[in-house]
This record gives C-alpha cells, sequence and structure tokens, in this order.
C-alpha cells in the first residue's frame, strides 16, 4: 500500500485519490500554436525521479492538490499547503 | 368508494429489520436489541448539506472547522464533514426549518453559501457499542483509536470500499459512529457493516425516538 499525504486529510491510501498526473502549465489559448496545444493535451516528461503531479482526494476532502513524488520510489515530498499557498500551480490545472 | 389515506410514505434504502412502524412519515423498524453492539438505520434523520468555500468566512460564521462535529443549542449534531463543507443532521421532519435556519444563518456570511436538503438523497447508520471500532477497522483504514480519532471527529474516507462520511458521536459515553452515504449504497453498507460486526456479536436495533 501506498501512502499519499494530503494537504487535508493526512496520510491516506493512495487509492482513495484520483491522479491528475505532472503538472504542466496551461498556455494561452488564445496565442498558442497546435504543436504548443497538442504537446500540452498530450506529452508528458514521464522522468524517472522526482516530479510535481496533481492529485484528487475524491474519498475524503474533494480537494485538489500539488506534490512532489519520486516515480522509482514512490516517496513524496513538498506537498502543497490546504489553501495552495506557495504553490503556483496548484488550482488551475495540473494536467 | 372513499379515498384511502394518501399520507406519503417515506423509505429508507435499506430493508427494515421486521417489524416495521411509521414514525413521522417514515417506515422503521421496531426491532430492539440489547446486545454490546448494535447497528441501526437512522436515514430518517433530517439531513442539511451546506457547502461555502474552504477557509471563507462562512466557516467563521457555523463554528465548526472541518474534522469535527459540534451538537448545537436545537441539538443538531453540525459536522465539520470537508473543507468548506458541513453536514447538518437533525431530528425526523425537521429538515425544512433547519434549511430556512442555516440559509437565514449564513446569509451574511459575506459569500455564496449552499444550503440543500439531501435527506431522502442518502442514507445513515449508527454503529455503536464499546467494540464499534473493532468492526469496523476490519472496513476502513483509518486509526479509530481515542488518541487520533476521539469522540467529536468526523472525516470521510473509504469504508468497505466505499466512500463515507464518518462521525464519531458517542451515545452517554458509549462509543458511536454515524456512518453517510448515498441513498444508492445503503444497504451495501448496511451489510458491510454487519457483517464486520458479526465478530463483535452485532444486532440490528430500529430507530428510537
Ligand atoms: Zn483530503
Amino acid at each position: 500500500m501506498m501512502l499519499l499525504p494530503c494537504p487535508w486529510c493526512g496520510p491516506r491510501n493512495v487509492t482513495e485519490f484520483a491522479y491528475r498526473g505532472e503538472n504542466i502549465a496551461r498556455p494561452d489559448p488564445n496565442t498558442a500554436d497546435k504543436a504548443t496545444w497538442r504537446d500540452y493535451l498530450y506529452y508528458r516528461s514521464n522522468r524517472a525521479g522526482w516530479e510535481r503531479e496533481g492529485w484528487f482526494h475524491r474519498a475524503g476532502c474533494r480537494q485538489f492538490f500539488s506534490i512532489e513524488r519520486n516515480r522509482t520510489t514512490n516517496e513524496t515530498r513538498g506537498v502543497g499547503t490546504p489553501d495552495g499557498a506557495g504553490d503556483a500551480a496548484h488550482s488551475g490545472d495540473s494536467r | 368508494m372513499s379515498e384511502p389515506d394518501k399520507k406519503p410514505l417515506a423509505r429508507s434504502p435499506i430493508a427494515p429489520a421486521l417489524p416495521v412502524r411509521v414514525v413521522d412519515g417514515w417506515e422503521v423498524s421496531a426491532a430492539r436489541s440489547a446486545a454490546p453492539l448494535t447497528l441501526t438505520d437512522v436515514t430518517p434523520l433530517a439531513k442539511v448539506s451546506v457547502k461555502a468555500s474552504a477557509r471563507g468566512p462562512a466557516e467563521t460564521t457555523i463554528g465548526v472547522r472541518f474534522g469535527r462535529a459540534r451538537r448545537i443549542d436545537a441539538g443538531d449534531l453540525v459536522v465539520g464533514s470537508g473543507p468548506g463543507e458541513w453536514l447538518v443532521i437533525g431530528g425526523i421532519g425537521s429538515a425544512p426549518a433547519m434549511t430556512e435556519h442555516w440559509r437565514a444563518t449564513t446569509a451574511g456570511a459575506g459569500e455564496l453559501v449552499t444550503v440543500l436538503d439531501l435527506t431522502h438523497g442518502r442514507a445513515m447508520l449508527r454503529l455503536t457499542g464499546a467494540h464499534a471500532a473493532d468492526a469496523l477497522s476490519t472496513i476502513c483504514a483509518i486509526d479509530l483509536r481515542d488518541s487520533v480519532t476521539p469522540d467529536g471527529t468526523a472525516f470521510r474516507s473509504s469504508m468497505a470500499a466505499l466512500v463515507t462520511d464518518v462521525v464519531r458521536d458517542d451515545v452517554g459515553g458509549v462509543r458511536s459512529y454515524l456512518l453517510h452515504c448515498e441513498r444508492s449504497s445503503g444497504q451495501y453498507l448496511f451489510d458491510a457493516v454487519l457483517q464486520a460486526g458479526a465478530a463483535f456479536g452485532v444486532e440490528v436495533c430500529g430507530l428510537t425516538t
């Protein structure tokens, strides 16, 4: 079992969460060309090691948050605060 | 031919243990049990949802934070079931008055607050007894010891793989949990808790008012 620390609820079984994927800044839809938009929608870095990701606590507080997870070891660090302070990529779109 | 009495009769999604009786327009089980661990279908209790922003001004007005439950003067239980999300539990038939009360109370909170009667859309159980935590521990991963989740604790988690609002609400010093879920999952949760409590001698007890 993998535990994920929710900023609101504390450590919970990862099965309580929905994975939103690595945090990617959303390009401006008015100025982005097709290639940029396609990259935003479909391309992921998929690095081994630390990545900042978005998660949704669907079976708990039903809040979105960001966290750093090591994709090799599943260690976590740097969970966003409940109000998202200091985490610019937190609320909008963490796809 | 005279029209028979056509007062609407409300039913819980959970099949009542026989015999049944009618209380304030709800069909409830009249079964009684003095077992040390009892499971009661308390779905007829009024359930009102209050929603606002997380850590917004409404929280100050309502006075109960996420993760806690507190009984207010009227006897209603105000549960901080999520960030900016409350569930108020009251007596059978009191939902219209409660809805009115919380709309009025939060009207001046300075933000949009949504108050909604969920009574007929949800199911609720009460598991009471010294071994209630031991039984629930077999279907829920949360630490139910007093040091972590004392009386007055509220949380939402997975119970028998079902998203469930859990409120520790002891009755007369005896450990007791309210379990709240979607109406369509009520019978499933009831059966799962009965199964979990079997090793501790759980019995079904009808709702007493
Ligand atoms: Zn959470």
